[in-house]
């Protein structure tokens, strides 16, 4: 599983149910994303850290959703690339 | 006679600013009673500064694409305005909050959706998560970490901590639980079923942990 930081807490885990090889990491270096079932990870959305959890729509598969360990929640309309805050 | 005038004077002053006091207050048991019905109104400022929350353990989107599901060491908060305000959820009469580790909807039945916590098992809403049951018949302990949903279906696994310390299943939507391995060790911060073949008939489990990301087929 290359890419993600080595021997850090992996706090959140979501998949994208309608390709599902397509998931998240959610730690508190980051957001990471993998397209082959985990086997690569590239870190998205540079400015998230602190991470507690991750979400994707099922609906749509591009919205997801992080929220990070105090309760700030960001989203993403593409699929991780770019974010703004929920407020 | 003056001095009795000025005596009652003073009295009403007194009276009305402490009136003025309850009358203020008046908010405060309506505040309280809503909180205790489960109804507690999240304000941006509590979300802002994160103070509402405490820590925050699971997020999820329920299978409508509707309602965001957050799960806290305070208990379980609903959004239905994409995560701007929060109302906290009321899972049992009995005690106000729960430590919820884990908020897992159903992908095939919409309004049914679980949730594991760290101090009474797994709950279970087939309501869209207005009314909720505790689930724990055949499990080992209270302490719930991971709790996974198979996509196709519907097979939960719900990974334990001290006391019962294992993986356990169910196949019928969280009756019955059965002891099946002892999962990842270490700790563990979230359970998920991926629909990913694993080329032996089943599909892939992964848990975050301490150590990273695991995956085993379907089981530990």
């Amino acid at each position: 599983m290359g890419g993600l930081p080595t021997n850090r807490t992996v706090n959140g885990f979501a998949v994208d149910s309608t390709n599902p090889k397509t998931m998240y990491v959610a730690m508190r270096d980051g957001l990471f994303k993998s397209t082959d079932a985990g086997n690569s990870w590239k870190n998205v959305g540079n400015d998230l850290k602190n991470l507690a959890a991750v979400a994707v729509n099922s609906k749509n598969s591009s919205e997801v959703y992080v929220v990070t360990a105090d309760g700030k929640i960001f989203t993403s309309a593409d699929g991780g690339v770019k974010w703004k805050s929920q407020r | 006679m003056k001095r009795r005038f000025y005596f009652w004077l003073l009295m009403t002053m007194v009276w009305f600013i402490n009136g003025r006091e309850v009358l203020g207050q008046e908010k405060s048991p309506f505040l309280v009673s809503a909180a205790a019905q489960g109804d507690h109104q999240m304000n941006m400022s509590d979300q802002k500064n994160g103070g509402g929350f405490e820590h925050v353990h699971a997020l999820a989107i329920d299978a409508a694409g509707r309602a965001i599901f957050l799960g806290t060491h305070v208990g379980l908060f609903r959004s239905d305005d994409g995560g701007r305000s929060w109302q906290k959820v009321a899972l049992s009469a009995k005690q106000s909050s729960f430590d919820v580790m884990a908020v897992t909807p159903d992908p095939k039945e919409p309004k049914t959706i679980f949730i594991a916590t760290h101090e009474a098992g797994v709950f279970k809403s087939t309501d869209g998560g207005m009314t909720w049951k505790e689930s724990n018949t055949g499990l080992g302990g209270p302490d719930v970490h991971g709790l996974a949903i198979d996509p196709n279906d519907g097979k939960l696994h719900a990974l334990v901590r001290d006391k019962g310390d294992a993986i356990y299943r169910s196949t019928n939507g969280g009756g019955k639980w059965t002891r099946v391995d002892d999962g990842p060790g270490g700790e563990v911060k979230v359970l998920t079923s991926v629909n990913v073949p694993t080329g032996m008939g089943g599909i892939f489990l992964y848990a975050g942990t301490a150590e990273g990301l695991q995956r085993n087929p379907d089981c530990f």
